[in-house]
């Protein structure tokens, strides 16, 4: 179906951000709105940058500041200039770039922008409409505010960690930053309402977004559960080895009662059809470890997708777990392309994640990130009326930053 | 102030379980009207069964099921605060009629079944855009609304698998895990509530609605970006590396005074780790060959992480994150369920609301993953009971008068009470 109106642009093609965090969840959630067709200039200190430009792994399996895998996932389609917001002069070029900007992204220890003139009060005033995102580890609020964070350290204070791992082992981390992208992902939708409300209402405002408070929404059984008298603890794990890798068959309780008897003829045991320990949700839950190893002798000599596939087809709750490999070659993640490949004159090509949710006649915004300060001449030239010279110092810097 | 956030759009909420319920939960806070719609023979799994089984293993205030456990249960209570509750039977023509009227009056429509339970009552997108073209159809699905696996059910725990995120979730060199709290929920909520700003965005400009098509996969997948890159470029497929982590050294959970008691720390730059050595009384340790930088960290973590936890052993969970932060560096306690509900920063910030439900009791409630300065979200309301808001809504809003409803509440088109075998 065409869009006959003529404004056919992307959602966001109106929106200037300007991206001044670092690390995950900030440039996460400026990523998102890159997708969506937002102009996002990302200010980064001149020489060394967005710290996670420094993050292993490192494309071609050595370091090179412009190879950082996380950094150039975190970064897609985003424009880089680089800024010393300690230099007044320099913080006044900011000023001027967020008097016509749209949305600020910022993930500062909370008070250090202010201390340079680039808190939220001194920006609403030349630009009332401004969306001032900062993205912190506690918040802009309460004792904590000024603590350090981490993925590690949001997912523990937050309540998530607690019950993941196993019982006999110490709490355990979900793997990767998982924690830091749900931040983004949550500062991604507060700016997104931000915008919906200026949409509508026609004012700016400041969005705090703390890991703490997000690590604690994301953990949705442990505080609700505690409090009914039900204590939340950390699980066995009910995978099953399959001959290459791990699947979760679901035939505990996701089995309907006309199923139940193919899923005993599949794994050839007939005699288990009407075995009363067996033939309920519930019975199969109680008795759960003797039907383990009767699935155990089952799914231990087939390949993992094909358990997947087979137990699906029975219309169950199945699950295979894929490694990064798998997910490149499933052929649902294929059929629906999810995975686009950026050509990088620096880094050749790469397979990205795509677009995060679709909607009919739009496209999702992915190329390449940029090298640091690639657009100091379009931006900080082009409109600002930077020199020569000016950009000669920029790239040159001299003393040191702090404030990080 | 200002009036609430998202007042005047309201949502038809077909949504169950976790990740759509968490969305709905997060637009009714920032005051949406949300119209939650279920069947007295097919309710929200949250609500469990209608006739308790022994074995369930749902949880109940104090562990009793109570005289409608339906409206008792933990998930339910937590998941659908700020909704209003009406019962359809979609498969009868007279309650699917009643819904496409609910559908006209709504500006989204929200739900996360299984791919084709909508198409199968006649109520997809094409029917419904139909009579609302206004209308955004918010479709969560485990595998998004195409594709050879679009049918398959999911869990989040089997969606962490078939995403890849069990695949680096795992203590170190030790088999996949999931999380045990459904991870992709609460992810997939907050980013389904997103996507439905930026389809109102577009509703702006263009005048229509849309299907917007979210795959739980999908999304779950992106929290694994940089190992795809790293697979991609490198040919590096990434595992199971516990607590631990690829830059930062010492990095884990430490074991504290008390029973499970644990306190995370992460030490990223040379600062972090020099305020550690004198946070714990340690200061040589910063001249030990051994740990002298940050490569040969790394290859003595071991090492490090003994001599920290004979620290840590000695003090509280809390004792250790504030001696710890108060020098610099990263750190916080591992805090279970009801810790969190008590804890000092949480409470400051005003993240809590305590809600006394009429059939559970007084409990606090999470709320949002956001504070904006201008738009405070609304107080949470309770739950509410199964088909509670009937009479408001088929009354109020489709202006059915209140015999007609008696008489569908009569039809058990609509009602209070769940059929026994739901």
């Amino acid at each position: 179906m065409e869009n006959n109106n003529e404004d056919n642009k992307a959602i966001l093609s109106d929106i200037k951000v300007l991206d001044l965090s670092q690390g995950v969840p900030g440039p996460f959630a400026a990523k998102f709105l890159a997708g969506l067709g937002a102009e996002v200039v990302k200010v980064e200190a001149p020489g060394t940058g967005d710290y996670s430009r420094q993050s292993r792994p490192f494309l071609g399996n050595r370091y090179d500041a412009e190879g950082s895998a996380l950094f150039s996932y975190l970064n897609t389609s985003k424009k880089s200039v680089t800024l010393s917001l300690d230099s007044p002069s320099q913080a006044d070029s900011l000023k001027r770039l967020a008097e016509k900007s749209d949305i600020l992204i910022e993930s500062y220890t909370p008070g250090y922008l202010e201390s340079l003139g680039l808190g939220y009060k001194a920006l609403s005033e030349i630009n009332p409409e401004l969306i001032y995102v900062s993205v912190t580890p506690f918040g802009q609020s309460g004792p904590y505010r000024d603590y350090k964070g981490a993925d590690i350290v949001a997912q523990a204070i937050g309540g998530l960690m607690y019950t993941v791992g196993i019982p006999e082992r110490e709490p355990l981390k979900v793997g990767g930053e998982a924690g830091l992208y749900t931040i983004g992902v949550s500062a991604f939708s507060a700016t997104m309402l931000a915008l919906h409300i200026r949409d509508e209402q026609g004012f700016g405002q400041h969005v705090d977004i703390s890991a703490m408070d997000v690590m604690a929404v994301a953990q949705i059984h442990s505080s609700i559960n505690h409090q009914f008298g039900h204590k939340p603890v950390r699980r066995p794990t009910n995978l099953v080895q399959a001959k290459d890798g791990w699947v979760s068959p679901g035939l505990d309780t996701g089995v309907q009662a006309a199923t139940w008897p193919k899923v005993c003829e599949l794994m050839g045991v007939p005699e288990m059809v009407d075995d009363p320990k067996f033939t309920t949700p519930e019975a199969r839950r109680a008795n759960s470890q003797e039907l383990l190893s009767v699935i155990s002798a089952w799914v231990g000599t087939k390949p993992k997708e094909e358990v997947y596939h087979t137990l699906q087809a029975l219309r169950t709750i199945t699950g295979y777990v894929a490694t990064v490999e798998d997910l490149l070659v499933s052929r649902q993640m294929v059929d629906r392309e999810f995975f686009q490949t950026i050509e990088d004159p620096l880094l050749g090509p790469l397979a990205y994640p795509g677009a995060p949710f679709r909607m009919e006649g739009e496209t999702w915004n992915l190329s390449r990130p940029p090298r640091l300060g690639e657009h100091n001449e379009e931006i900080l030239v082009g409109r600002l009326g930077y020199s020569e010279e000016d950009l000669f110092q920029l790239a040159n810097p001299v003393g040191n930053r702090d404030g990080e | 102030m200002t009036k609430p956030a998202l007042e005047g759009l309201r949502i038809l909420d077909l949504t169950q379980v976790a990740a759509g319920p968490y969305a709905t939960m997060l637009l009714g806070l920032m005051g949406a009207e949300v119209i939650k719609v279920e069947s007295l023979t097919r309710m929200d799994i949250n609500r469990g069964r209608a006739t308790v089984a022994p074995g369930d293993t749902r949880v109940y205030p104090g562990g009793v099921p109570g005289e409608h456990p339906w409206n008792r249960t933990a998930h339910h209570v937590h998941r659908n605060i700020n909704k209003q509750d009406v019962t359809l039977d979609l498969a009868d023509p007279k309650g699917k009629e009643l819904f496409l009227k609910l559908v006209a009056a709504c500006d989204v429509l929200i739900e996360n079944y299984r791919a084709s339970v909508m198409d199968r009552l006649g109520l997809g997108y094409e029917a419904v855009s139909e009579v609302n073209p206004r209308l955004i159809y918010v479709k969560i699905s485990s595998q998004g609304a195409t594709g050879p696996e679009q049918n398959y059910g999911s869990l989040g725990s089997t969606l962490e698998q078939t995403a890849g995120l069990a695949s680096i979730t795992g203590y170190e060199n030790g088999p996949p895990l999931m999380t045990n709290e459904t991870y992709p929920d609460p992810v997939v909520g907050f980013l389904s509530f997103g996507g439905l700003m930026a389809a109102l965005r577009r509703r702006r400009k263009t005048g229509k609605g849309c299907l917007l098509d979210l795959s739980q996969r999908e999304s779950t997948a992106m929290l694994l970006g940089e190992a795809v890159l790293d697979f991609s470029g490198n040919g590096t497929v990434a595992g199971t590396i516990g607590n631990r982590h690829r830059d930062m050294v010492p990095h884990g959970v430490y074991q504290c005074v008390g029973d499970d008691m644990w306190t995370a720390i992460s030490v990223s730059s040379e600062d972090e780790w020099l305020g550690l050595c004198q946070a714990i009384g340690q200061p040589d340790l910063a001249f030990d060959p051994r740990f002298e930088e940050r490569n040969t960290r790394r290859d003595n973590q071991d090492d490090l992480d003994e001599i920290i936890t004979a620290w840590t052993m000695e003090r509280d969970h809390y004792q250790v994150m504030h001696l710890l932060q108060a020098h610099g560096v990263p750190a916080g306690a591992v805090l279970n369920g009801s810790e969190t509900i008590m804890d000092p920063h949480l409470a400051a910030r005003g993240f809590w609301d305590l809600v006394d439900h009429s059939e559970a009791g007084v409990y606090k409630q999470t709320t949002t993953p956001w504070v904006l300065s201008k738009s405070p979200r609304l107080a949470a309301t309770p739950a509410p009971g199964l088909g509670e808001h009937n009479y408001q809504v088929l009354g109020g809003l489709l202006g059915l008068s209140a015999s007609e409803i008696d008489d569908l509440v009569e039809q058990r088109i609509t009602g209070e009470i769940p059929s026994a075998e739901a």
